[in-house]
């Protein structure tokens, strides 16, 4: 068994790239298809480059990302402390699981259902419904990720912050959020991969010429793959390999800091 | 007791959570400068009472009052009087300097006043020179320094402990009763102490509240507590003890397991069923022919410093003895004791009915009773000869 564990790895994790691997690949193709490598060029890149709209719309889903995971992580930590602080059992459930709702059920739903809200409303669609819808669908994501933190946390720190002297605001600033950044900081993270990731969503409730990466990339498909879009696809994935080799980083720099003489002992 | 100003004072301050009543009618008053300790099993209200002082619950009825001013509606952030919890409860988020800073901090005092206050707070609880350490880099018992560092920071009039020994093990435990006793009396404030460890109780506190079931059962000075317990429950819980039902003849002489004994206690009616009290240390183990109860060991095991011995007399009462000596298991022996070794106990006197019946015999009274009765049975003796 244990002989095979590594030939496993390594066979799990090229099937899991391969279609990645590929599409980055083709990006560097002098033809203009994925049928047949016609030699190396950097063509497609430079096509992107001159592409003003893509790069415009790479940049708004960057702004949507942002904006949508900040709002909905401030609100849905909010929302966390808010369930956290329900005494009554029955309430705390209701609200759990209507917050739940809202993340099982499916992305043609819940656009849909904002595309009739908003037509109601009669607000015109564009980068305001994306941002609105965005942070919707973000808050119960970070409710999910801040809520654990807070029951792990010793209830006493909070009586024993008053005892010294805090007043609630002050407890909320000095103890309570701080000792729940972690949850908070994923929560962010969690809200931004979704938001950047949305298609379905978006797809509902854009409109005015708005779009996101996403939505274009799958009108553009229609006609046809470019490989102007592998070249920017294989961009992003070396942005977000950048991103996760950045936040491992972090945190074992993090880590080491707080606890440097254990670090000691164990060399 | 009450001579000074009292800093805290509780009057008839009750507390219910939906049905059970988890404090009834509880009175009490502290003194400034004193070491306070509320003893009891868990549940018994002692906790409450912590909580209730430093504005983590509020009475249903009754009246706080500190400084005899009341405080009842004074939220906790306001309290002159802070805590030291039991899990310590430090900022994880927090160095140990910031900690202890918290609450000076709070006060919004100079930086350099603060830092001053830090340092000489972690010198009081031996900890200085750990200003840059992380709470996760220390020990359970450097974390309760830390904590009690961090509540004498803020300058309480009263410092409260919600059991904070409980978690450290019996050397750390026994070390930290000593420097927290070492430290009240340097600040000279007062201190109330919770624990359900009566071995603490008695050797840390100037005072004792023993608590059960939501009342404040007995009070007074440890050794008033050992040596005088009021009822069933306080002898009970206070160090290991032989309780055995018995008739209180007359004052001075009490009647239990089939014998009349002469004693000092008296006041109460003729012929009153009583319960006697026993302590093991105070029973010695002689001849079967110079006992005054004559026994068989059942059983015996080494405490260290004396052995725990548990034996039965003919009518099946167990007896535990602590002697010096070992005892050989199965052999029958005698037990012997001293007129002022037995405790009368009346069943369901108040304290202040006990209190007032310790008070109108004297013990002078009480010794020339004695005296009087052994005249007479040496008289009686040389008679027979």
């Amino acid at each position: 068994m244990k002989k095979m564990r590594t030939p496993y790895l390594i066979f799990m994790f090229l099937v899991l790239s391969l279609p990645i691997l590929y599409l980055v690949f083709y990006s560097f193709n002098a033809g203009t298809t994925m049928q047949g490598f016609a030699g190396f060029s950097f063509k497609h890149y430079s096509e992107l480059w001159q592409d003003t709209r893509l790069i415009d719309i790479v940049l708004e889903t960057g702004i949507v990302a942002l904006l949508s995971s900040l709002l909905a992580t401030i609100i849905g930590t909010l929302g966390a402390l808010a369930i956290f602080r329900v005494h009554r059992r029955t309430i705390k459930g209701v609200l759990l699981s209507l917050n739940n709702v809202l993340l099982v059920s499916p992305d043609v739903i819940i656009g849909a259902a904002f595309l009739i809200l908003f037509t109601t409303l009669k607000l015109s669609l564009g980068f305001m419904t994306v941002l609105l819808s965005h942070i919707a669908f973000s808050i119960p994501i970070v409710v999910l990720m801040v809520l654990p933190r807070l029951k792990e946390m010793n209830p006493d720190l909070v009586l024993a912050a008053q005892d010294l002297g805090a007043r609630p605001t002050q407890v909320l600033g000095q103890v309570t959020i701080p000792v729940i950044t972690p949850g908070i900081v994923a929560g962010f993270f969690m809200a931004l991969t979704y938001s950047l990731d949305d298609f379905a969503v978006t797809f509902f409730v854009t409109g005015n010429g708005f779009s996101t990466l996403a939505v274009e990339i799958y009108s553009r498909a229609r006609q046809g793959v470019s490989l102007e879009i592998n070249a920017l696809s294989t961009l992003i994935f070396l942005l977000s390999l950048a991103i996760a080799l950045a936040y491992y980083f972090i945190n074992k720099v993090g880590k080491r800091a707080k606890t440097p003489e254990l670090k000691e002992k164990v060399k | 007791m009450v001579e000074t100003q009292p800093i805290l004072e509780f009057s008839q301050v009750a507390l219910s959570f939906g049905e059970t009543e988890v404090l009834k009618q509880i009175d009490l008053a502290l003194e400034p400068g004193k070491f306070y300790t509320l003893l009891g099993p868990s549940g018994s209200g002692k906790s409450t009472i912590l909580k209730l002082i430093s504005g983590q619950l509020h009475a249903d009825s009754g009246q706080i009052f500190f400084e005899g001013q009341v405080i009842n509606d004074v939220p906790a952030e306001k309290r002159r009087v802070n805590t030291v919890f039991q899990n310590y409860s430090l900022f994880p988020n927090m160095n140990v300097f910031d900690n202890v800073a918290f609450g000076p901090r709070l006060k919004k005092l100079p930086a350099g006043e603060i830092e001053t206050k830090v340092k000489e707070m972690l010198a009081l609880v031996k900890l200085a020179g750990y200003e840059n350490r992380e709470i996760s880099e220390l020990s359970g018992g450097q974390q309760q320094r830390v904590a009690i560092a961090r509540a004498l920071a803020n300058d309480p009039e009263v410092l409260l402990l919600d059991e904070p020994l409980s978690a450290l093990d019996y050397k750390l435990r026994k070390d930290l009763q000593q420097e927290l006793r070492r430290i009240q009396k340097r600040l000279d404030i007062t201190f109330v102490f919770v624990t359900h460890d009566q071995e603490e109780a008695l050797a840390m506190s100037d005072w004792i509240f023993v608590m059960n079931d939501g009342l404040i059962q007995q009070n007074g000075t440890p050794e008033d507590i050992y040596d005088e317990p009021i009822n069933h429950f306080v002898a009970d819980f206070i160090g290991e003890t032989n309780i055995v039902p018995g008739i209180m003849k007359e004052d001075y002489l009490v009647h239990f397991v089939g014998k009349d004994f002469e004693n000092v206690d008296a006041g109460m009616r003729p012929n009153e069923r009583v319960e006697v009290v026993l302590r093991p240390e105070d029973l010695d183990l002689t001849d079967p022919e110079n006992g005054k109860l004559v026994v068989t060991i059942k059983d015996q095991s080494f405490r260290g410093d004396y052995y725990e011995i548990t034996a039965m007399d003919d009518d099946l009462n167990t007896w535990q003895v602590q002697a010096t000596n070992p005892a050989e298991v199965g052999a029958r022996v005698g037990l012997t004791f001293d007129p002022e070794d037995i405790h009368i106990m009346r069943y369901n006197e108040s304290e202040e009915a006990f209190d007032a019946r310790l008070e109108s015999y004297d013990e002078e009274e009480a010794e020339a009773a004695l005296q009087a009765a052994r005249d007479d049975e040496t008289g009686r003796e040389e008679q027979g000869q």
